[in-house]
């Protein structure tokens, strides 16, 4: 059973990466199919700037990914068979998305760059407040299920999906979204804008390994979402597993969407947006969830 | 298990006061934590130990900026060492490990696990919210006053003005000269036509009036044991 | 046996972060040895509760006190790093001989 959920999760991810790069060249309209890309970098020359920290640089891209597999792994694909069956599944994520951020530091923090460092400052300022409307959202979720385990929170949807219930949790959810995946709006840290910070001066299989990661990030936030807005595996005649697939697929699409179709605007605006509105909604989407699941 | 992850935590928590990146010894702190958290999950302290990651994280996070801020050197470019009394330091710290350990070693240590079947979660939901909710909301209002106290602390603007206004540098010596930067302040330009006799000749305008600057807030007599050059 | 690793690991910590503690200069790496230091209480803490005592509930509230006190540390530890920056320019404990304003 273990192995059978060990090897959905390493498809799902495959799978959704490979999905993730194809999504991305429709929506975005533009360069080639994702394995056409992925091996024109590969074969690419890599770049060495001058004193890098070679240790965190390797480390980055490893973490962030395995920030993603982990995240998916709380994840169930069978009502009540997760890889991870804890029950703080929901905590085990949240820990995951504060992880990201530092792997993203780390990726800006280690080619000793002004670019990388400038857009992993940023991308910090931007990020740490944007783990607060997550939690609420993560924790709104959970009320109605009365445990912080995904399980239990897929399971208390039978009746109704919660994105029906908590109509603001999914938005919110995606703007969380677009910050862990570096996209769009929330791209303070590889944006153009920057000469893709903190991807400025990385070519090569490094940066493959880091557009890889990305794309796991944005399957395992959108497994997520699926599973905690809109019933994850329960469905109809489907099995669980395909179901899963189709709403994580969903929320992916909406999440590229999402991202190029909002613009960006500065760091020092988009930090009073988060903390001046985006924050108290979440407070206001808390209240209403508590209010209406006692 | 348990075994590999305390022994990770206790290295990682001995290279934070070895690396010499700032940013390195930020991340080993929290690679100790995270140890402590695994550890704690391991030990069925599932909520415990997940909630230590998650907020070591953040709390991590920030402290890495803060060391960047605060340390000169923050890669670690150029190896370096800034201690104090580091051979009491490392007795004291050989003695709290030592007699610890002692009294570890030496104790009857009770043996009464987590029965398995414990839903620890659960319960320590019921108790936060139950019988010991006047602890909980005791420690949500102590951290209410951290954020004030924080806030007050580092704003800028006081009530009685800028928090720099008046700022100055501990002297190297019991009232003496004071040590590091001099603020900029108005008086420097004030300095600058002060100091221009001494470097008599010089007509550089533009290299006289930085070293002017360097000096404000100096003694006219003392302008030159301030310079930094 | 469990017990025993935990909290001797526990002292270590203890005692790497009172090492830091007393002989860093900076203040930012002082409250990294505070940190550990409390990182130790918090492995003994959980240990002394899952092995020790048969985990009752309420005990775990110490545990999550340990956690508030290193988030509180760390909130006014930073504020007065940077107001005493302000006000003295000192970022190492050197510098800084006296606390009147």
């Amino acid at each position: 059973m273990i192995l059978l959920l060990a090897l959905a999760l390493v498809v799902t991810l495959l799978g959704g990466v490979l999905v993730g790069g194809w999504l991305d060249r429709v929506v975005a309209g533009r360069g080639a199919g994702p394995l056409r890309a992925a091996a024109a970098l590969a074969v690419r020359g890599s770049v060495r700037t001058e004193a890098p920290d070679d240790l965190l640089q390797r480390l980055a891209p490893i973490l962030y990914l395995a920030l993603a597999a982990v995240g998916l792994s709380v994840v169930p694909f069978a009502p009540g068979a997760a890889l991870v069956e804890s029950p703080v599944g929901i905590v085990i994520w949240g820990s995951c998305e504060a992880l990201t951020i530092i792997a993203v530091f780390l990726h800006g923090w280690s080619p000793n760059a002004p670019f990388p460092l400038i857009g992993a400052y940023r991308y910090v300022a931007i990020a740490l407040p944007v783990m607060l409307p997550s939690m609420f959202v993560l924790i709104a979720a959970a009320l109605p299920a009365e445990s912080l385990s995904l399980s239990a929170i897929v399971e208390s949807q039978r009746d109704i999906w919660n994105v029906v219930r908590q109509p603001l949790g999914l938005p919110l959810f995606v703007m969380v979204g677009l910050t862990l995946t570096l996209r769009g709006p929330m791209d303070y840290a590889d944006a153009a804008d920057m000469a893709g910070g903190t991807s400025a001066e990385e070519g090569g299989g490094a940066r493959l390994a880091w557009e890889i990661a990305r794309l796991a990030m944005l399957v395992s936030v959108s497994a997520v979402a699926a599973a905690v807005f809109l019933g994850g595996p329960l469905g109809p005649v489907l099995p669980g597993p395909v179901w899963l697939w189709f709403k994580t697929a969903a929320v992916m699409a909406l999440i590229v969407l999402a991202g190029t179709s909002v613009t960006r605007t500065t760091p020092s605006r988009m930090l009073g947006l988060i903390w001046t509105i985006v924050l108290p909604l979440s407070f206001l989407h808390l209240g209403i969830a508590g209010v209406l699941a006692l | 298990m348990i075994l590999a992850l305390v022994l990770f935590a206790v290295w990682s928590g001995w290279r934070v006061f070895v690396v010499d990146s700032m940013v390195r010894a930020s991340f080993s702190l929290l690679a100790s934590f995270v140890a402590v958290g695994g550890a704690g999950v391991l030990m069925s302290a599932s909520y415990i130990g997940v909630a230590t990651v998650f907020m070591m994280a953040v709390e991590m996070m920030v402290m890495a900026i803060f060391m960047v801020a605060f340390m000169m050197n923050p890669a670690g470019l150029n190896p370096m060492s800034m201690v104090h009394q580091n051979r009491l330091s490392m007795a004291a710290g050989a003695l709290a490990f030592l007699g610890l350990s002692a009294a570890v070693l030496t104790a009857d240590l009770p043996d009464r696990p987590v029965p398995p079947e414990t839903r620890v979660v659960f319960d320590l939901g019921l108790e936060l919210l139950g019988p010991s909710m006047l602890i909980f909301e005791t420690a949500g209002v102590t951290l209410l006053a951290t954020m004030v106290g924080a806030v007050v602390l580092s704003s800028q603007q006081g009530r009685f003005g800028s928090a720099d206004e008046g700022s100055r540098p501990p002297g190297l010596t019991e009232n003496g000269e004071p040590a590091g930067r001099v603020p900029d302040e108005s008086g420097g330009h004030h300095m600058h036509h002060g100091g221009h006799g001494d470097h008599g000749g010089d007509v550089d305008g533009a290299s006289d009036h930085g070293q002017g600057h360097d000096h404000g807030g100096h003694h006219h007599g003392h302008a030159a044991k301030g310079d930094p050059s | 046996m469990t017990l025993t690793i935990v909290l001797l690991g526990a002292s270590a910590l203890i005692g790497i972060g009172l090492y830091g503690a007393l002989s860093q200069q900076s203040f930012v790496m002082l409250m990294m040895g505070l940190e550990l230091m409390l990182n130790g209480a918090l492995l003994a803490i959980m240990g002394f509760w899952s092995q020790g005592i048969g985990g009752p509930p309420e005990a775990q509230l110490l545990a999550i006190i340990v956690m508030a006190v290193m988030a509180v540390e760390m909130a006014i530890g930073f504020a007065l790093v940077v107001a005493v920056y302000r006000k003295r320019q000192a970022d190492v404990t050197e510098s800084l001989g006296t606390l009147k304003g």
